[in-house]
């Protein structure tokens, strides 16, 4: 938005001077309209995460006594093995629950694509039932699903002839249950966001390939993943996001230890072991220290992730 | 100018804008104080309502807002975020359990005895108000209710099993947690089923609280991994472990509610307020249970305090409300009505308390054996870190159960996992 050149001799100073206001007002005016985004994440966004790395120096007791510790914070965060585990468990429950998340959803938007079903609205529509349940009603009632005791699972293992599985107490299984949650709640959403990009790849294609005798299978293998290359790259990037901050699942769903997700942390996630350590503990300076831990892997994650889009978009698909 | 002059202003008052959509007043939050109302928070499952509305049938000019924020440690949450810097309840009910964290910072709180609370600490247990006085002799909480400590068995179930039913038998049982053990081991030989619900929290929990000194000692040292009582209660909780007595069902899980109303273990520890959990959870078990005295025959779990946040708008009314609620009086009428264990010493004698008896629980004359548990307690330090110390243990006690940490390797790993929680 360069101001106009002026090309009228006869410009006298005033109206060169409202030329100039005109430009400057031009140049500004943007500024003015994207204001409220900004304003908005340096009060709630930017202002939190810079405090918090603030916190993160001292001891602090939120009602008590707050003294400055320097990183001793962080030095106890590295020699402390609730954190690592508190990692690992984030890690795992990650994987868990988005690698089978997206498979599943890839297939399912290859068959809503391409199956002529009757009431195919229903069906989409039904994709985003488990989205738009709360998170809370959801935990509980899969938490009663794995009882050891009572559990709906367990009886149809104990009508099988097997044991019955304490999901909660052990580590893979509380893992499991965990991500069978995650992966409930997120595999529709993801579903129709492949379905909505399908929808953009011309049926020809499919039909050519049908013509030269490509099933199901091939079909899905040499079109449909191919096309949907982009939109994979960004539901990756999104369940990372989110898989690193799991919060409600591991809170709610293992009542044994209050905010450790069971006896042995064994599915205390890293957002947890925060939310544990500040509002359970009082301790704000570690839980800030985690907080940092925190922002700081999603950084290194987020940049790997950028490494392999780029890569993955100069692959010619 | 006067254009980028607007630009700006535009810009300012779109931040104006946001900053006070950001900061409207939270409902409930008048400037103007009334003197005739307080703000009250309270947790679930203690029925304050009942209170408040015994409150306000006396003085129908004075209105209290209350709200029950939450379990005990939600409760703890929101006053901690509100004494940082939010509005502030003129009133709180703190658990037992919470006030030592709250006691780091006394000067958080009004001190009572400005308001009069002097008059009043005689009234009760020494062990309990000594617990909300600081050292220099402030009291920021008054004792609500303490839990005391009994056995609640199923009298079916030990019919079914041949043991006697009758509570003072029952009682007569067990005078040690030894003799204890063996009952269940009689328990389980004869009927092949679990005899209590587990061990960490109804062994683990009781016996530790039994002891003259807990996790710290005289000095207001850290003492848990020296002191031999809690190293005892420990290894009891074990030896009943290893006996095979336990269901090993964690306590507060959905296993544990539906257990109770299944019969799927005959005995669980119960301090007084876990009677009403009983009836919530297992409604239709009624008149199946009854109550006996705890190996030891006393000790306490439990029990709440009313503070008074220093920041508070009206501390007048709240304090009326205290002084009036919470006298020897108005405890025994609150036990009488909804079964809170008085902290007042002065009316475990009253006939009324020792003829109060629960229909849900074969008519025990529950006022009779919760208070006499309490009576002869040796009153012991509790510290800051006490909570997580406990809780610490006791988790990996509960991973015992589950099979995830070997008998033998318990105690080093509870150390272990209490001195990480301790550090951080």
């Amino acid at each position: 938005m360069l101001s106009p050149a002026t090309d009228r001799r006869t410009a006298g100073r005033p109206a060169r001077s409202h030329q100039i206001q005109q430009g400057v007002r031009e140049r500004l005016a943007p500024y003015a309209y994207i204001a409220p985004f900004f304003l908005l994440f340096f009060i709630f966004g930017l202002f939190p995460l810079l405090f918090t790395f603030y916190i993160a120096l001292f001891d602090w007791n939120p009602i008590g006594e707050r003294s400055y510790v320097g990183l001793k914070n962080f030095s106890d965060l590295v020699d402390d093995p609730r954190f690592w585990g508190a990692l690992r468990n984030t890690f795992s429950i990650w994987v868990l629950s988005t690698v089978p998340q997206l498979l599943i959803a890839l297939g399912m938007a290859h068959v809503l694509n391409h199956v002529r079903l009757r009431a195919a609205t229903l069906f989409r529509m039904s994709m985003l039932v488990p989205y738009v349940t709360s998170v809370a009603a959801t935990t509980i009632v899969f938490a009663q699903l794995f009882d050891r005791d009572y559990g709906m699972l367990n009886w149809l293992l104990g009508l099988l002839g097997f044991e019955h599985i304490d999901f909660t107490a052990s580590l893979w299984g509380s893992h499991l249950m965990i991500a069978v949650m995650v992966a409930w709640r997120w595999t529709g959403y993801n579903t129709l966001l492949y379905l909505a990009s399908l929808q953009a790849v011309p049926r020809d294609l499919y039909e050519a390939a049908a013509v030269d005798g490509a099933n199901g299978w091939k079909q899905f293998r040499h079109i449909t993943v191919p096309s949907l290359r982009p939109i994979i790259v960004f539901t990756v990037i999104t369940s990372t996001i989110g898989g690193l901050q799991i919060f409600t699942e591991p809170l709610l769903a293992n009542p044994v230890g209050g905010l450790t997700c069971g006896a042995a942390r064994q599915c205390q996630t890293l957002t947890l072991f925060l939310y544990e350590q500040a509002f359970g503990r009082f301790h704000f300076g570690y839980g800030a220290a985690i907080g940092v831990a925190l922002f700081v892997l999603v950084v290194i994650i987020s940049a790997i992730n950028y490494l392999l889009v780029t890569r993955i978009r100069s692959e010619r698909p | 100018m006067k254009r980028v002059v607007t630009t700006a202003t535009a810009v300012a008052a779109a931040a104006a804008m946001i900053l006070t959509a950001g900061c409207t007043p939270g409902s409930g939050g008048s400037g103007s104080s009334d003197p005739n109302t307080f703000e009250f928070w309270s947790f679930t499952g203690i029925n304050q309502q009942a209170s408040v509305d015994a409150y306000t049938r006396d003085r129908p000019d004075i209105e209290v807002k209350l709200t029950e924020v939450g379990d005990t440690s939600e409760t703890a949450q929101a006053l901690t975020a509100a004494l940082a810097g939010g509005k502030v309840p003129d009133l709180v009910l703190i658990q037992g359990d919470d006030m030592p964290k709250f006691m780091q910072a006394p000067e958080n709180f009004v001190d009572l005895t400005t308001l009069g609370a002097d008059q009043m600490t005689g009234d009760y247990l020494d062990w309990v108000i000594s617990q909300s006085t600081t050292e220099d002799g402030r009291v920021i909480g008054i004792p609500t209710d303490v839990g005391g400590m009994a056995i609640a068995y199923r009298t079916d179930l030990f019919a079914a099993a041949g043991l006697p039913t009758d509570r003072d038998e029952v009682s007569e049982l067990w005078p040690t947690w030894d003799a204890f053990l063996e009952v269940g081991k009689q328990y389980v030989a004869g009927t092949g089923k679990p005899f209590l619900d587990n061990t960490p929290t109804s062994i683990f929990f009781q016996a530790v609280n039994q002891g003259s000194e807990r996790y710290y000692d005289e000095n207001r040292e850290l003492s848990y991994d020296k002191n031999p009582q809690v190293k005892e209660a420990f290894d009891l909780t074990l030896r009943m472990y290893e006996a095979g007595i336990s269901g090993r069902i964690a306590s507060w899980t959905p296993g544990w509610t539906a257990g109770m109303s299944k019969g799927d273990f005959a005995v669980m520890s119960a301090p007084s307020w876990m009677l009403n959990a009983i009836k919530t959870n297992a409604p239709d078990s009624a008149g199946k249970w009854d109550v006996a005295t705890i190996p030891g025959g006393s000790g306490n779990w439990g029990g709440s305090y009313l503070a008074i946040p220093a920041r508070a708008e009206n501390p007048a009314a709240a304090w009326d409300y205290i002084a009036t609620m919470q006298s020897p009086e108005g405890q025994l009428a609150h036990f009488l009505e909804h079964g809170a264990l008085p902290t007042t010493p002065s009316v475990y004698t009253d006939p009324q308390l020792l003829a109060k008896t629960d229909p849900f629980f074969s008519d025990a004359p529950i006022g009779q054996i919760y208070t006499e548990s309490v009576v002869n307690i040796e009153p012991f330090y509790i510290g800051p870190d006490d909570a997580t110390i406990g809780s610490e243990l006791l988790n990996t006690l509960t991973s015992v159960e589950q099979g995830q940490v070997e008998p033998d390797e318990a105690w080093d790993t509870a150390l272990t996992n209490v001195r990480n929680a301790l550090r951080g």
